[in-house]
């Protein structure tokens, strides 16, 4: 294996996620070592027990009110973050068996169902992009909100080639993630002489490219939507 | 080195940093969701207008100085006086109806953010001059209270005739400072805003206490939080020196808020009286029968909920149970309650003369749904709104009649005026 695609299929991906697992472990510390004001921020009306938690829960993964504002960007919005759990469940297809029937069913659908959300996200990543070429959400844009879709989409953009047109039987990826595993990473002979293999080193580098950025960028949304609509309904 | 600009913002926001503004700092995504929440953009159509783009100064400097690996972000430049004076006009422009918050995917409080902002502007002594010397004031008042009292007393005394001729009780009179009332009724600066409600409570046998402070507080507006803190206590410690059990806000928004919600904050500890809108005796005296309804509303009749009341006080059911039990055509605004659209006068605005020609403009979305309802009467118990509104009916010619929600109780149960004299008359 050339050195390149096993440096980034290999001691890349272990620095990328620790990067990711402890940065994320530090701004959560970061977060909450900041006494928080006591002054309560909550808008009314306020429920309170378990339809509070409700209201929280549906708040952070449904946001309904955005709908009546604005309709597509709800809809985009919501199959975009839905399809990215899709695939991110998808995706841990590769770290084991799910358990009895679910793994058949799931390998049965994959082509499919993948190839669905891959495309989803695809066309949500080029939306979310193009309306940040139009004002008011030009001006409202930092180079880091497009550095973010453009990884997303790189990603997103190679890893729908490796579903869709990879025909690259799954076991060969599984084979990668658990020698990824048990620290002896290498890329298996299939995978090593299909056309596909630079297609899938990229989709790893910039996956990775991801995972270091993540922890720093606006994306710790993703941990922190919970906290501030609680805040809301609090 | 002088500290530059950058810096002193970058001291101010890690000094008074706390784990929410943190959290909207971190997770603000910039998806601009908010605009379409806000009655200003939606008006005007205006980046400087969206919402989330209101913190973009504060923003930058915590993105370069104060965010993880914020030293390698090198494209976001200094802050300069242009910056603060862009900061200024964010924060000083928008109403903090928070309307934006009930839509924000993430729930994101921009006014938090706001008024980090005007605390940094306060710092570098950048703050509306009305809204300061309105602060100081009212700060003053509280120092030389005893100087206040004799004036304050004879003022009232003079209305007393109104007030018994309007109760029919010839005993009828209106106690300033008077240790161990029920209630502490704390009103605005002004008749309009005392003789009503001294109506109600006398009809209603209240056992009750005028405070000799205004509710209103220009220290929050103008986001000097020591001297909001210090107006606010000056009412709590009058409060603590009569013993009263309950203390009673006017028909005022952030007033409300800021006694019921943000005063024990501010002092840092909780208050030992209960804190009450208006409408809730109000509204239980009329459900108790201690008022007696005798004349009714039949115009049609619509309702505004104030932002800092209802989203942000939680009071939306009393004022609308009072109007239904007065009014015989009551019509709901749309959309309403939390989801009210603001009317553009709060956030201290009214107050800031230069921002009339602003207000009228972005108050077009309160015009078109007052417009909507085919009310007469629009009633709503904040002065800043109704300042508002008055203006919006006289620009975008809706041709109704702006009033207080207790002006129209007095109506409905008070002995009718003599010689035509309606009390929203006397409250002018």
């Amino acid at each position: 294996m050339d050195a390149l695609s096993y440096l980034i299929t290999g001691p890349m991906v272990y620095l990328s996620v620790g990067v990711l697992v402890f940065g994320m472990i530090y701004r959560i510390f970061r977060w909450l070592s900041v006494p928080a004001s006591p002054i309560r921020l909550g808008i009314f009306p306020k429920t309170q027990g378990v339809s509070r938690t409700a209201t929280v829960v549906r708040d952070t993964f449904l946001f309904p009110q955005v709908a009546e504002v604005n309709r597509r960007m709800w809809l985009m919005t919501v199959l975009f973050h839905f399809a990215l759990l899709g695939v991110f469940v998808g995706h841990l297809r590769l770290l084991g068996r799910f358990p009895g029937i679910l793994e058949a069913k799931m390998s049965e659908s994959a082509h499919l169902a993948g190839g669905t959300m891959g495309v989803i996200l695809l066309i949500g990543t080029l939306y979310f992009l193009f309306r940040r070429f139009k004002s008011p959400q030009k001006e409202l844009s930092l180079p880091e909100d497009y550095f973010l879709l453009f990884l997303l989409f790189a990603i997103i953009l190679l890893g729908d080639h490796l579903r869709l047109f990879g025909h690259i039987p799954f076991e060969v990826y599984r084979e990668y993630a658990y020698g990824l595993l048990s620290f002896r990473p290498a890329l298996p002979p299939a995978l090593m002489d299909s056309p596909q293999k630079i297609v899938f080193v990229w989709h790893v580098f910039f996956a990775n490219l991801l995972f270091v950025y993540l922890p720093f960028s606006k994306l710790v949304h993703f941990a922190g939507a919970v906290a501030t609509n609680g805040i809301r309904r609090g | 080195m002088a500290v530059s600009i950058s810096e002193q913002v970058r001291d101010l926001l890690k000094e008074k940093m706390n784990r929410q503004l943190l959290y909207y700092l971190d997770i603000c995504a910039r998806c601009g969701i908010c605009k379409d929440a806000c009655h200003i953009y939606r008006a005007t159509g205006r980046v400087e207008h969206v919402p989330s783009y209101r913190a973009e100064v504060l923003r930058r400097v915590y993105n370069k100085y104060l965010a993880p690996l914020g030293r390698l972000r090198r494209d976001y430049g200094e802050v300069t006086e242009e910056d603060l004076q862009k900061m200024y006009e964010a924060a000083f422009t928008c109403t903090g109806c928070r309307r934006c918050m009930v839509y924000c995917p993430f729930g994101i409080d921009i006014t938090w953010l706001i008024s980090m902002e005007k605390a940094v502007l306060s710092s570098f002594g950048r703050v509306p001059e009305e809204l300061s010397m309105l602060a100081d004031a009212a700060v003053e008042k509280g120092k030389s209270i005893e100087l206040y009292r004799e004036i304050m007393a004879e003022q009232i005394k003079s209305y007393e005739p109104e007030l018994r001729a309007r109760t029919g009780m010839p005993e009828a009179s209106i106690p300033i400072g008077e240790k161990g009332a029920r209630v502490l009724y704390v009103a605005l600066a002004g008749i309009h805003s005392i003789l009503p409600a001294a109506i109600i409570f006398n009809l209603a046998g209240e056992d009750w206490t005028l405070s000799m402070f205004e509710a209103a507080n220009y220290g929050y507006f103008s986001g000097e939080t020591s001297k909001a803190a210090e107006i606010a206590k000056r009412i709590v410690d009058e409060a603590e020196a009569l013993g009263v059990k309950e203390v009673v806000i006017t028909e005022c928004g952030h007033a409300f808020r800021v006694m019921k919600y943000l005063a024990g904050g501010w002092l840092k500890r909780d208050l030992p009286f209960r804190v009450r809108s208006i409408f809730q005796p109000f509204a239980e005296y009329l459900r108790d029968g201690r008022l007696k309804v005798h004349t009714q509303i039949t115009e049609p009749v619509t309702y505004h909920d104030p932002c800092q009341l209802g989203r942000n006080g939680g009071v939306y059911e009393e004022p609308r149970e009072i109007i239904k039990t007065i009014c015989t055509d009551f019509r709901e605004m749309t959309p309403n309650r939390e989801k009210n659209w603001c009317c553009g006068g709060g956030g201290g605005l009214v107050a800031q003369t230069d921002l009339e020609n602003y207000r009228a403009e972005t108050g077009r979305l309160k015009a078109e749904q007052i417009k909507a309802t085919g009310a007469k009467t629009v009633a709503t118990p904040c002065e800043n709104c109704r300042l508002q509104l008055a203006l919006l009916n006289e620009r975008y010619d809706l041709g109704v009649t702006i009033t207080a929600v207790t002006d129209m109780l007095v109506e409905a149960v008070a002995v009718p005026a003599a010689k035509g004299e309606t009390a929203e008359e006397i409250s002018r």
